[in-house]
C-alpha cells in the first residue's frame, strides 16, 4: 500500500486505532480524490483487520511464579483448583 | 523471694502514664477499674513490640513481679506485650495510618494512572482462595486478553505480610508486568490484617508499576488501600478495572470499522451523484439524436439498396458499423456508465472486508453489522463490474489518461486482469 508497512510487525493497538481514527476523520472530511479515498480506506481495513485478528488470537493466560531452591522464580501454568 | 513466686505472670490492663525513655525503656501503668500497677518494658523487649504503646490501649503482658526498692512499690517487668482485642488492632491501624499519611504515602499526587491497556497483570494473592478465581473469571468474562502472572502468597497469619510484600516486589521487578493487583477475599479484621502491615504498605509505595488493591468487601478499608494507586472495593472490582480497558478497545474498534465504512459510502455516494448529474447533461440528448439520425440513414440506404450492387451495400454497412462502434467508444455516455459501474463495483468489493470485520465480532459488533446492512445503499451493488487501474494504482476515468501500448489492469471481484491499451479515442467530456 504505502511507504514501509511491515505486516509482520507486532500490532500496537493504541497506535493502530489512532491511525484508524485519523483515516476516518480524513474520509469524513471529504474533498479527496477517489484514489486517495480508496487508499485510505484500504489502509483502514488493513488496520482494523489486524487489530481484530490480534484480539481474536489473544487468550487469557494464567501462570504462577514458583521459587526454586536457589530462590529464583520460574513461571508455571496455573491450574485453578476448582471450576 | 517475691520474684520466685511471681516470675511468670500474665497481666491485663489499660496503658496509662506512658513514657518512652531515650534509652529505649518504656515506663507506664497498667490499670483496670479498681487498681493500677507500675510496669516496665526494657529496651530489649520493647524493640520486639509490633505496635506502639500509648495511653488508653488495652494490653496483655507477660513478665515477673518485683519490688522497686527505692519506693518499696510493686512493679511488673514485662518481656512480652500483646494488644488485646479489636480495639487494639484498630489502634495499630490508626497509628500506622497516621504515620504513613505524615510521610505523604497517601498523597493524591503519588497516585499513578493505570495503563490504558494492561497486557501483563501481576496478581499477589492466595492460589487457593476465592479471590484468585473471582479475578480470573472476571478477566475472562470481559474478554481481557491479558497474561496473568500470579505470585502465590499466604494472605493471612504469621509471615503473610512479608510474603505479600515479596510478591509485589518480585512482580514489579519483572519488566513485562504492566500493573499489579494485590488482594484477598473477605474475612474478619484479623484475617485482613496483613494488608494493614507496614511492610506491605512500603512494598506498594515502592512498586515500579501502578498497584490496585482489592481487599475484602466494599466496607473494608486497609492501609494497602490507602497506599495503592487505585483502591478497588473487591478483588473482582480490581480485575474489572483492568478488563474494562479491553472492552472499551473492542467497542472502539467496532465503532471505527463502522465509521470507516460509512465515510467511504459517503465519498462514493458523492462521486456517484456527480456522475449522475453529468449523465443528465444536454450533450447526451444531442448524442441520442445523432444515433437516431444514423439509424435513419441505414434505413434509407437499405431502402435504396435495390439499385445498388451487393458489394457497395456491404461496404456502406461496414463503414457504418465502424462509425457506430467508434461513436460508442467515444460516447461520454459509455464513459459515464463505465465510471459508475466501476464505482459500484468498488463499493461492493470494499464493503466486504469491513462487514466481515464487523460481523465476526461478538454480540455488540454483530449489532453494529446489522445496522450497517440496514443503512447500506451498497448492499445490492455486487454485480461483477470492474475498475480500470494504471500501474501506479490510479483509477483510469478518462481516455486521456492512457496511451496505446500502455499496460493497465482491470480489477474484478476476485483479482485483477492485466491488459494493454490498443487504441484510445473520443473527446474529453470534462466536467469532473
Amino acid at each position: 500500500m504505502s511507504k514501509s508497512e511491515k505486516p509482520t510487525e507486532a500490532i500496537d493497538f493504541e497506535k493502530a486505532l489512532a491511525e484508524l481514527e485519523g483515516i476516518v476523520k480524513q474520509l469524513e472530511a471529504g474533498n479527496l480524490a477517489l484514489e486517495k479515498s480508496l487508499a485510505l480506506f484500504e489502509r483502514g481495513v488493513q488496520l482494523a483487520r489486524a487489530c481484530k485478528d490480534k484480539l481474536a488470537e489473544a487468550e487469557l493466560k494464567v501462570s504462577q511464579l514458583v521459587k526454586d531452591k536457589q530462590g529464583l522464580f520460574s513461571e508455571e501454568v496455573f491450574k485453578e483448583e476448582r471450576g | 523471694m517475691l520474684g520466685e513466686y511471681f516470675s511468670d505472670v500474665w497481666i491485663e490492663g489499660e496503658v496509662s502514664n506512658f513514657k518512652a525513655y531515650p534509652s529505649g525503656h518504656l515506663y507506664f501503668a497498667l490499670k483496670d477499674e479498681g487498681s493500677q500497677l507500675q510496669a516496665v518494658c526494657f529496651r530489649h523487649s520493647a524493640s520486639r513490640l509490633k505496635f506502639a504503646l500509648e495511653d488508653g490501649l488495652l494490653v496483655i503482658g507477660h513478665g515477673r513481679l518485683e519490688v522497686y526498692q527505692p519506693s518499696g512499690k510493686y512493679q511488673v517487668i514485662l518481656d512480652a506485650i500483646e494488644p488485646k482485642g479489636l480495639g487494639a488492632l484498630q489502634k495499630a491501624f490508626e497509628q500506622l495510618k497516621r504515620k504513613l499519611e505524615k510521610e505523604g504515602l497517601f498523597a493524591t499526587e503519588r497516585k499513578r494512572a493505570l495503563p490504558e491497556l494492561a497486557r501483563v497483570v501481576g496478581i499477589v494473592t492466595s492460589p487457593a482462595g476465592a479471590a484468585v478465581h473471582d479475578m480470573i473469571r472476571t478477566l475472562r468474562l470481559h474478554k481481557a486478553h491479558v497474561k496473568v502472572v500470579l505470585f502465590p502468597a499466604q494472605v493471612q497469619g504469621e509471615g503473610a505480610a512479608e510474603q505479600i510484600a515479596e510478591g509485589i516486589a518480585t512482580l514489579c521487578a519483572r519488566p513485562e508486568i504492566d500493573v499489579v493487583i494485590v488482594g484477598r477475599g473477605g474475612g474478619s479484621i484479623e484475617d485482613l490484617w496483613s494488608f494493614n502491615e507496614e511492610v506491605v504498605a512500603r512494598a506498594i509505595a515502592a512498586s515500579r508499576v501502578p498497584v490496585i488493591s482489592g481487599v475484602g468487601h466494599e466496607t473494608d478499608f486497609t492501609i494497602a488501600d490507602f497506599v495503592a494507586d487505585v483502591r478497588a472495593a473487591t478483588p473482582t472490582a480490581a480485575a474489572q478495572l483492568v478488563a474494562t480497558a479491553w472492552e472499551d478497545l473492542e467497542t472502539r474498534l467496532s465503532d471505527l470499522a463502522t465509521q470507516l465504512l460509512e465515510s467511504l459510502q459517503q465519498v462514493l455516494f458523492e462521486k456517484e451523484q456527480a456522475v449522475d448529474e453529468l449523465a443528465r447533461h444536454r450533450a447526451f440528448d444531442l448524442m441520442a439524436a445523432r444515433v437516431a439520425e444514423l439509424g435513419h440513414k441505414v434505413e434509407r440506404m437499405t431502402a435504396g439498396a435495390e439499385g445498388a450492387t451487393r458489394g457497395t451495400l456491404r461496404h456502406a454497412v461496414a463503414a457504418l458499423a465502424v462509425q457506430d462502434e467508434k461513436l460508442n467508444r467515444q460516447s461520454p455516455v459509455a464513459q459515464v456508465l463505465r465510471r459508475k459501474v466501476a464505482l459500484q463495483n468498488l463499493a461492493a468489493r470494499l464493503e466486504k472486508p469491513v462487514l466481515a470485520l464487523v460481523s465476526g465480532q461478538g454480540a455488540r459488533l454483530g449489532r453494529a453489522g446489522a445496522g450497517l446492512d440496514a443503512l447500506s445503499p451498497l448492499a445490492s451493488l455486487d454485480r461483477g463490474y470492474s475498475i480500470c487501474l494504471k500501474p501506479d494504482g490510479s483509477v483510469v476515468s478518462r481516455t486521456g489518461q492512457v496511451r496505446p501500448g500502455e499496460d493497465i489492469s482491470l480489477r474484478v471481484s476476485d483479482g485483477s486482469i492485466g491488459c494493454r491499451v490498443e487504441r484510445t479515442g473520443g473527446t474529453d467530456t470534462g466536467g469532473y
